[in-house]
Parts: C-alpha cells; sequence; structure tokens
C-alpha cells in the first residue's frame, strides 16, 4: 500500500486538474465543477505541501551550514554569511508582515532588499554577457561540418543585425532574416512539436502510475 | 457536465492518443513489439563522465533543472529525477562523490529520496552523505551562484544539467567548462538548447530527455511509451501536411475542425 495510495492519490488529483480547464458544470454525484474542487480543496493542499517543503529545505539548509561553522570547515565564512543572511532577511520580513501599516518598517524592508539582494541578482545576470562572449570564443571553430555551418550562421546573423552588415554587402539583413525566419523557426517548431509530445507522453505514465522514479527506488 | 467550446477536438484527440499510448505499452509490456532506440551519445556520455570523475578523485554534479513539480514543465523535471537515479546507481558502482544542488523546494524530499534509493538499492547507504542533495536557494540567480561556487570550491570533474533550465543555463555550461569538467545537458525549453550545444560536450535535445529514462534503463514500459511518441509524431506530420495542401488550396475545413 506504501505505493499504491501515493499512485492513487496522484491518479485522482490529476485527472481533476485536467478536466479543470476543460469542462463546466458540475460533475455528477460530486455536485461541483472541477475548477471549483482545484480552488476550494486542492489548491490549499498545495500550498500547504509547498509551506512544509520549503521548511524542509531551509532547516537542511541551516543544519548543513550550520555545521559548517560550528566545525570551521573551509570556507566557513562564507556558511556563516549565508546563516545570517538567511535568518536577517526572515525576521526583518516577518516583522513587515505583522507591521504592514508601519511606513518605517515598509521602507526598511523594501530598501535593504532594493539595494542588496536586488542588485546582487542583476550582477549575476550580467555575467552572462561575459559568458557568452567565452562560449562562443569556445563553440564558434571550425571543427567539424556541423560546427562550420553553426559558424557561418553566426557570422551571418550577427552582420545582418548589425548596422556594418548592410554595408559590407546588401543583402546580408534580408539573408539574416530568412534564416531567422525559415530554417530556424521550422527547426525550433519540430522541437517543441516533438519535445510537447514527449511531455505529455510522460504526464500520461505518471498519471497512470507506469512511472515511478519519482517515488524512489524504481 | 460538458467540455468547454474551444476544447472540443482537443479533449478527443488527447483521449484517441492517450488510449494509442497505452495500447502501444501494453503491447511493449507484453514483449509483442519490440522497440529499440537509435544510439544517443549524450545519455551514453553520463557513464563516461562519471568514470572520469572517479579517476580524477573529484565530485560529479548533477543538476534537475530549476522548474516545479507543477506546471508545463514538470515532466521535464520527472525526466531528470528519472537520470538521477541512474546516475546515482553509477556513482555507486564507481564510488564517485555525487553532489545534487535543488533549486525548488517542493523537489527537495523527491531528489532526496530518489538518491537515497539509488545508493540503498547498490547497497551503499554509507556514501549518501547529510550535504549529497543540496537545497541551495529558490532564488534563480542566488541558486546559480551557489552552484558556481560549489564549481569552485570543489572543482567538479563532471557537470550532468537535466531538467528545465532558464537564464542561469549558461551560466552554469560556462562555469563548469571553467572547472575543466566534461558536461552532459538536456532541456526540452527552446530558447535553452542553443547555448547548451555551445557550451557543453554532449547536449540531449528536447524529447531526448524523456527518452532518458527509458534508453538507461531499457525498461519496456518506458520503450513502449517513447515508441507511441514516435507514432503520433508521423500521425502529426500527416496532419500538418494535409493542413498545409487544404489551405494551399484555399480550403479551412481542418483549421475549423482545429479550434472547435
Amino acid at each position: 500500500m506504501r505505493r499504491e495510495i501515493p499512485l492513487f492519490i496522484t491518479f485522482l488529483v490529476g485527472v481533476i486538474f485536467l478536466f479543470g480547464p476543460i469542462t463546466t458544470g458540475d460533475v455528477p454525484l460530486v455536485g461541483m465543477q472541477f475548477r471549483e474542487i482545484v480552488s476550494v480543496y486542492l489548491s490549499p493542499w498545495t500550498t500547504i505541501i509547498s509551506a512544509f517543503a520549503i521548511g524542509l529545505a531551509s532547516v537542511n539548509l541551516l543544519r548543513l551550514h550550520g555545521n559548517y561553522v560550528a566545525r570551521k570547515r573551509p570556507g566557513w565564512i562564507n556558511s556563516a554569511a549565508l546563516v545570517f543572511s538567511m535568518l536577517f532577511f526572515t525576521v526583518a520580513r516577518t516583522i513587515r508582515e505583522l507591521r504592514p501599516a508601519d511606513p518605517d518598517i515598509v521602507a526598511f524592508y523594501s530598501r535593504i532588499f532594493d539595494n542588496i539582494a536586488a542588485p546582487l541578482s542583476g550582477a549575476m545576470f550580467a555575467i552572462l554577457a561575459f559568458y557568452i562572449a567565452s562560449a562562443s570564443y569556445r563553440a564558434f571553430r571550425a571543427r567539424s561540418l556541423e560546427a562550420s555551418v553553426l559558424l557561418v550562421a553566426a557570422i551571418v546573423v550577427m552582420l545582418g543585425a548589425a548596422p556594418v552588415g548592410a554595408i559590407i554587402w546588401d543583402y546580408f539583413p534580408s539573408l539574416q532574416r530568412w534564416l531567422l525566419a525559415v530554417p530556424n523557426t521550422a527547426g525550433q517548431r519540430a522541437i517543441i512539436i516533438g519535445a510537447a509530445i514527449g511531455g505529455f507522453a510522460t504526464s500520461l505514465r505518471i498519471l497512470f502510475g507506469l512511472e515511478r522514479g519519482y517515488l524512489g527506488g524504481e | 457536465m460538458k467540455l468547454v467550446p474551444g476544447n472540443i477536438f482537443g479533449f478527443w484527440t488527447m483521449l484517441f492518443v492517450s488510449i494509442c499510448i497505452l495500447l502501444i505499452v501494453k503491447l511493449a509490456k507484453d514483449g509483442k513489439f519490440v522497440v529499440k532506440l537509435r544510439r544517443i551519445a549524450g545519455l551514453e556520455a553520463i557513464e563516461e563522465a562519471i568514470g572520469r570523475a572517479t579517476e580524477m578523485g573529484k565530485p560529479v554534479h548533477f543538476s534537475p533543472g530549476i522548474a516545479d513539480v507543477t506546471g508545463d514543465t514538470a515532466p521535464q523535471t520527472f525526466a531528470a529525477l528519472e537520470v538521477l537515479g541512474y546516475v546515482t546507481g553509477l556513482s555507486a558502482k564507481y564510488n564517485a562523490e555525487l553532489i545534487v544542488s535543488i533549486r525548488i523546494p517542493n523537489v527537495f524530499p523527491l531528489a532526496q529520496e530518489v538518491v537515497r534509493q539509488g545508493y540503498m538499492a547498490a547497497g551503499k547507504t554509507d556514501l549518501f552523505k547529510e550535504d549529497t542533495v543540496r537545497f541551495l536557494s529558490s532564488e534563480q540567480f542566488a541558486y546559480i551562484a551557489g552552484v558556481l561556487g560549489i564549481f569552485a570550491r570543489q572543482r567538479v570533474a563532471a557537470n550532468l544539467m537535466i531538467g528545465a533550465f532558464w537564464a542561469e543555463s549558461l551560466l552554469m555550461a560556462e562555469g563548469g567548462a571553467q572547472v575543466g569538467a566534461i558536461q552532459v545537458a538536456g532541456t526540452a525549453n527552446m530558447h535553452q538548447i542553443p547555448f547548451f550545444v555551445a557550451a557543453c560536450d554532449y547536449t540531449l535535445i528536447g524529447e531526448e530527455i524523456y527518452a532518458g529514462g527509458a534508453y538507461l534503463s531499457q525498461d519496456k514500459v518506458r520503450l513502449g511509451s517513447i515508441a507511441s511518441q514516435d507514432y503520433i509524431k508521423l500521425a502529426l506530420m500527416a496532419v500538418i501536411f494535409v493542413g498545409a495542401v487544404m489551405m494551399t488550396a484555399g480550403n479551412d475545413w481542418l483549421r475549423v475542425l482545429l479550434v472547435k
């Protein structure tokens, strides 16, 4: 029963979520619409489970890094910074939630979020620009036929997009547009269709309990 | 109870396709339909990557993507967990250290259980440590900062990224390349595939990640499911061709049917 009960719950909930958006009218013998069952009974459960999952993950994080700090493992300073930041933001946000009408507290939280958390995320995102350059430098080399095609296509697209491309050759912009509109779009659509069918088949296997890898052990 | 207009054709198509998939899976399970998959270099390279990590005495990093187990990217996460089970078995076999980094809290207990069961099945429960599966952060870029920190401090020798990825994909791939890790990546997120192709040694494109579990386990049910996908694609290609011809001839009967 240890496996059968979760599989049955998976099937039942999956069917309800599946029929929710595409049906209207009350479900026979239940007296509610599928979407009402989702909003009244299932959505609160997903919130509760997510809350427990966040709690479990947070406790694991604190335990792990608390151990690193206690045993002074190499790099324990970083773990201490993580623990401090986590507790600091937890307390700050809790106070903000408990006193939402206090303008000083709201302004303080906004200040620390806008001046610490947001710039850090922005900085990580900005590193992408440099990583794109380094990845392109490594990837665009004519080592094989496929790599050569990639290189030529990249050159055409870059020159087609840049104003200097039109100066070098009049047809670069139209060639770039054709490359993106025809072969690139065709390839993308083929991959999207294949991935969508694959996702559907995987979902079906999970729904009918044919796929149990996520339960562990198989 | 009735179907909402605009979903009628979709519902009956879904039902028909589901019946086809289940029928082919049943035939494959009973041995009446033998499925052979083509060679997928990326999946075969996973064992090579883990073996390399063992030789170098460095850890293997696995990321099941940054998507949740709900929503339209959930199948990618489940596909990644299937591959994680296989990777855990190989890590146990080769005694390689495994690090699994998690972004979504909902995925954390699932990944922990998959890894724990994987080590138990291999008879190496002592290899499962408290920090084998690590929740890093729910914030996308805080998560990737944590992953890059793992790469820099522990100098991973193999980096496996299977699942749904977004902007952090290139950060992870380049970070792995900078520490010299052999990298196998796979995603069905169209917009990230080019980054993986450019930065990784092996890339699984789109539906190849869904074939991962079947290919690696050679389980008849999963193989049957993969075969059924191919038949559905063939049918879809026929519909697209017929639709294109009809629309070119000025007949939109099929288009009207599709939106019923």
